[in-house]
C-alpha cells in the first residue's frame, strides 16, 4: 500500500509556541507535537502571555490560534512579533483558524503567517505543512535578514538565486520579488511580474499589486478599475477595497469611497485603521454622527496595540466640536493625555487643543490663559503637530491676538509641506479670514519661497561639484524643516553622492537612511526613497552586483 | 455600539449555531483521532484491528462527515454572499493527498477497504486548498462508502492542468447520478436520502478554479462502462476533478 507517508517531522531541536485559549485545543496540539519528538513546548492561552514569552525567547516555530476571545486576535500578535523583531528569521508561524479568513490571504510579507491551517488541526496536516514550512523558511531566512536590514537590493538578489532552480515555491518567491520591487522604487520590474501572473490566472494579490502601482504614480482611474475588478466580485478582499477607497478620494468620489469603507467594515469590523479612515471621509462628507462612531470605534480597537496614535483623538474631538459637544470634546483630550500619557507631543496636543474648545464655550479668557502658557511650547514644537491641528489652532490663535504663535505654527507647517498648494491655499484663508490678509501672503509666501530656494540652492551646488557646500546648506534648513519630505530626499541624495565619491562613511550612512525611511513615512507613494536606498545599499555592498 | 430593539432574525442563529456545531464537531474528531494514534501505542506491537478501535474509528467517521457538510454549506454560504476569501496558489498536489488520505485512513481500516495513492511527489496545482481538499474527502468517504475492498486516489497532469482522481471497485454510480452529476443545479432528492449538497459542492468549487479562459470541472463514471474516460482500474465509480 502506497500512502505517500511521510515520517514524521523530528522536532527534538525546534522550540515551539502554542498560543491557543481554548485548553482542550492546547493539549491537542502538545499531543501532536509530541509524537514528532518535541521537547520544548511553550503555551499561551491569551495574546498578553504570548508577548511576553515572545519577548523572552527566541521560538523556532509559533503555532496560533487566530481567534483569542477578548482582545488582540493571532493577527495582531503575528504583526507585533514582526514588528517588533521578536521572532528569528527562520522561524515558521502557523495560523490556526476555524474557518479561512480574509486576513489570512490577504496584505503583506510582514503581515502573512507563513501558513494557515483549518480546523479540525490533524497529525497529518500539522506535519506536512511543518515540514514543508520549516525546510521553506530555512530557504528564505537569509532573505528574511536582508529584509529586516532593509537590503532590499540584496534580498532581490537572493531571491533570483532562490528562483534559478525549479523551485517549488516559485510563485510565493515571486510574489515577494514583486514586493521587494515595489520597495526599491524597481516600478516595472514589480510590473512585469504582476502581469505575469495575470496572464496565468486572476489572482486577486497580483491584481491589487498592479493596482498600488498605478496608485503610486498617480493613474487614480486605473488603480480604480483594477480594484473594482477585485471588489466587485468579493468583499472578501479588504485591503483592495482599503486602497480603492483611497483611490476613489483622489478622484473626488468621497460618497462611493465611504461605501466602500463600510462595506469592508461589515466584512471586519474590528480594524482600528479603517474605522479611522471612515470618521475622516464621513467628516468631510459632513456625516458627524457616522464619522464620531467610526472614530471612537478606532480609539477603542487601537486602545492596547501599537497602532494607537493621537490622530482618532484629535478627530474625534474635532468632531465633537462641530457637534457643538464641548463637554465630549474635553473628555477626548483628556483622554488622549491620559492614554497616551509619556507621549510629550501627545500631551501637548491635547492641551493646545482645549483652546478652540474653551473659546467655543466662550471661556475666552480660560483660552487666553492657555494660549499664553503654551506659546513658547508650540514655538518649538510647531512639528510635531499633525496639519489638521495646526490649521485647528491657527484661527483662534489670531482671534486670541497670539499672532507670534499662529505664524511660528503656520509657517512650521508650510516650510515642511511648501509643495503642497492646498496646504499653502488654507494658510492664506485663516488669515484671510481674521482680516490679516497681507500679514497672511507674506508668511505663506515668505515661507515656501525659502523652502523653494533651499532646495534650488542645494541643486546647484551640487551640480557645480560643491557637494559639501550643499550637504551644509541642506543640513542646516533638515534642522528647521525637518517633515519636508522633498529635502529629506535631497539630503539623502547629497550624502549618497558623496559617499559614491569618496567612499563609505558610517555616520553619513545612518544619516542618510534615517532621511530616507522618514521620507517614506512621510510620502509612501514616492518612488525616489527606494531608488536611493538601493543606491545606498550599494555604496557598502558585500555582494556581487545583479547583472 | 449598543443595538437598540434586537431584532430576531433566525439566519443569524442558524449561521452561528452552524458555526458552533461545527466547532465542536471538530473537536470530536479531534479527541477522536488523538485516541486512535495513542492506541496502537499501546497495543503491544499488535496493529490488532479491535472492536473499541472500529467504533472509534466510525464515530470519528461521523464526526468527520457531519463536520464536512457544515464546512461545505459554510463555504457556499460566503460563496454565495460573495466573501468567501479565494485563494488559488501552486500547491503540492502529494501534499493535498496526503492529507485527505490521512482523513479517510481509520474508516478504511476499520472496513478493512485497502487505500491506495499514486501522486508524483513533484506535481504542482493552482487551486484554494480548504476548498479542494473538502471535495476530495467528500469523495473518498463516498468511495468508502460504496466500495466492496478497494479505494484508489491518483493525481496527475492533464494538458489543461491537473486532474484527481478517486476510484472503487464498488457497484458504480447509479444511472441517475451519472446523468445528474454535471449539472450543478441538482436538487435534493427525497428518493435516495442523498442531499446532493457534496456534488454541488464539487461542482460549485470546480468552476470557482479558472485559468486561460477554462473552468474547472467534475466528472462521474463508472469504471465498466464501454468507452469509459479516466483510465479506470477497479471497474466501479470514478470521480475525477479537472482543474485548469
Amino acid at each position: 500500500m502506497s500512502l505517500l507517508t511521510l515520517p514524521p517531522p523530528d522536532l527534538s531541536r525546534y522550540s515551539i509556541l502554542i498560543i491557543e485559549d481554548f485548553e482542550g485545543m492546547r493539549a491537542i496540539l502538545r499531543d501532536i507535537l509530541l509524537r514528532a519528538s518535541a521537547t520544548r513546548i511553550s503555551m499561551a492561552a491569551n495574546a498578553g502571555n504570548a508577548i511576553s514569552l515572545l519577548e523572552k525567547q527566541r521560538f523556532d516555530i509559533v503555532l496560533c490560534d487566530l481567534h483569542l476571545g477578548q482582545g488582540k486576535n493571532g493577527q495582531d500578535i503575528l504583526e507585533e512579533a514582526r514588528h517588533r523583531a521578536l521572532l528569528p528569521p527562520h522561524a515558521v508561524w502557523l495560523m490556526v483558524s476555524a474557518e479561512k479568513a480574509a486576513e489570512m490571504v490577504t496584505g503583506t510579507v510582514e503581515s502573512r503567517p507563513d501558513d494557515y491551517l483549518i480546523k479540525p488541526v490533524t497529525e497529518t496536516m500539522l506535519f506536512s505543512r511543518l515540514t514543508r514550512q520549516l525546510e521553506k523558511k530555512k530557504a528564505l531566512a537569509p532573505i528574511e535578514l536582508a529584509l529586516r536590514e532593509h537590503e532590499y537590493l540584496k534580498a532581490l538578489r537572493l531571491v533570483d538565486a532562490q528562483l534559478e532552480g525549479n523551485n517549488p515555491h516559485a510563485w510565493d518567491l515571486k510574489r515577494l520579488k514583486a514586493e521587494l520591487a515595489l520597495q526599491s522604487g524597481e516600478h516595472d520590474m514589480a510590473k512585469a511580474i504582476y502581469e505575469e501572473a495575470l496572464t496565468l490566472r486572476n489572482l486577486p494579490w497580483a491584481r491589487l499589486g498592479l493596482a498600488k502601482l498605478h496608485f503610486n504614480e498617480g493613474r487614480y482611474a486605473d488603480a480604480s478599475r483594477e480594484l473594482k475588478q477585485i471588489t466587485d466580485g468579493n468583499r472578501a478582499y479588504l485591503e483592495a477595497h482599503d486602497l480603492l477607497a483611497h483611490t476613489l478620494e483622489k478622484l473626488g468620489d468621497q460618497d462611493a469611497a465611504q461605501e466602500v469603507i463600510q462595506r469592508a467594515l461589515a466584512t471586519s469590523p474590528r480594524a482600528p485603521m479603517r474605522q479611522l479612515h471612515l470618521g475622516e471621509v464621513a467628516q468631510r462628507r459632513g456625516e458627524f454622527d457616522t464619522a464620531q462612531v467610526a472614530f471612537q470605534n478606532s480609539i477603542e480597537l487601537a486602545r492596547n496595540t501599537p497602532l494607537k496614535s493621537p490622530q482618532a483623538y484629535l478627530a474625534l474631538s474635532q468632531v465633537q466640536l462641530t457637534l457643538n459637544q464641548t463637554d465630549a470634546a474635553l473628555n477626548t483630550l483628556s483622554r488622549l493625555s491620559s492614554d497616551m500619557h509619556g507621549n510629550t507631543a501627545a500631551r501637548l496636543l491635547a492641551e493646545a487643543m482645549q483652546i478652540p474648545v474653551r473659546l467655543h464655550r466662550g471661556e475666552k479668557d480660560l483660552a487666553q490663559s492657555l494660549a499664553r502658557k503654551l506659546a513658547a511650547e508650540l514655538k518649538t514644537g510647531a512639528q510635531h503637530l499633525p496639519p489638521d491641528a495646526v490649521f485647528s489652532l491657527a484661527a483662534p490663535l489670531l482671534e486670541l491676538g497670539e499672532t507670534s504663535t499662529a505664524a511660528a505654527l503656520l509657517g512650521s507647517l508650510i516650510s515642511n509641506h511648501h509643495e503642497y498648494p492646498e496646504y499653502l491655499q488654507r494658510a492664506q484663508l485663516i488669515y484671510t479670514q481674521a482680516g490679516l490678509e497681507n500679514e497672511g501672503r507674506e508668511l505663506v509666501q515668505g515661507a515656501a519661497r525659502v523652502a523653494t530656494d533651499i532646495m534650488n540652492r542645494g541643486v546647484k551646488l551640487s551640480r557645480e561639484g560643491k557637494l559639501g557646500e550643499a550637504i551644509e546648506l541642506t543640513r542646516e534648513a533638515r534642522a528647521k524643516m525637518p517633515n519636508n519630505a522633498r529635502l529629506l530626499l535631497n539630503h539623502a541624495f547629497l550624502l549618497i553622492a558623496w559617499m559614491e565619491r569618496h567612499g563609505r562613511d558610517p555616520a553619513l550612512n545612518k544619516e542618510a537612511r534615517n532621511c530616507i525611511e522618514l521620507a517614506r513615512k512621510l510620502k509612501p507613494e514616492d518612488k525616489r526613497a527606494g531608488e536611493l536606498l538601493t543606491r545606498l545599499e550599494l555604496i557598502s555592498n558585500d555582494f556581487e552586483l545583479p547583472a | 455600539m449598543p443595538a437598540e430593539q434586537p431584532k430576531l432574525d433566525l439566519s443569524t442563529f442558524l449561521l452561528s449555531s452552524i458555526h458552533d456545531m461545527k466547532n465542536s464537531l471538530g473537536m470530536m474528531a479531534s479527541y477522536l483521532e488523538d485516541a486512535l494514534a495513542q492506541a496502537p501505542a499501546e497495543a503491544s506491537g499488535e496493529t490488532s484491528n479491535t472492536p473499541a478501535r472500529q467504533k472509534t474509528a466510525q464515530a470519528l467517521y461521523e464526526a468527520q462527515r457531519v463536520n464536512n457538510h457544515l464546512i461545505q454549506l459554510l463555504a457556499l454560504y460566503k460563496i454565495d454572499q460573495s466573501f468567501y476569501p479565494f485563494d488559488p496558489r501552486e500547491q503540492s498536489l502529494a501534499d493535498l493527498a496526503r492529507e485527505a488520505l490521512a482523513r479517510a485512513l481509520p474508516l478504511a481500516e476499520s472496513k478493512g477497504i485497502q487505500l491506495d495513492c499514486d501522486c508524483p511527489e513533484n506535481l504542482f496545482g493552482w487551486f484554494d486548498y480548504e476548498l479542494v481538499f473538502g471535495v476530495i474527502v467528500q469523495a473518498l468517504h463516498n468511495a468508502l462508502h460504496y466500495t466492496r475492498s478497494k479505494v484508489f486516489l491518483k493525481a496527475s497532469a492533464s494538458e489543461t492542468g491537473v486532474v484527481i482522481q478517486i476510484e472503487d471497485d464498488g457497484p458504480g454510480f447509479p444511472e441517475f447520478l451519472l446523468e445528474q452529476g454535471n449539472a450543478a443545479q441538482r436538487g435534493i432528492s427525497f428518493e435516495t436520502g442523498s442531499t446532493g449538497l457534496g456534488l454541488y459542492f464539487a461542482n460549485v468549487v470546480a468552476s470557482l478554479h479558472q485559468a486561460g479562459g477554462r473552468a474547472g470541472h467534475i466528472v462521474l463514471e463508472n469504471g465498466h462502462n464501454p468507452g469509459s474516460q479516466p483510465d479506470s482500474q477497479l471497474g466501479g465509480g470514478c470521480f475525477s476533478l479537472h482543474l485548469p
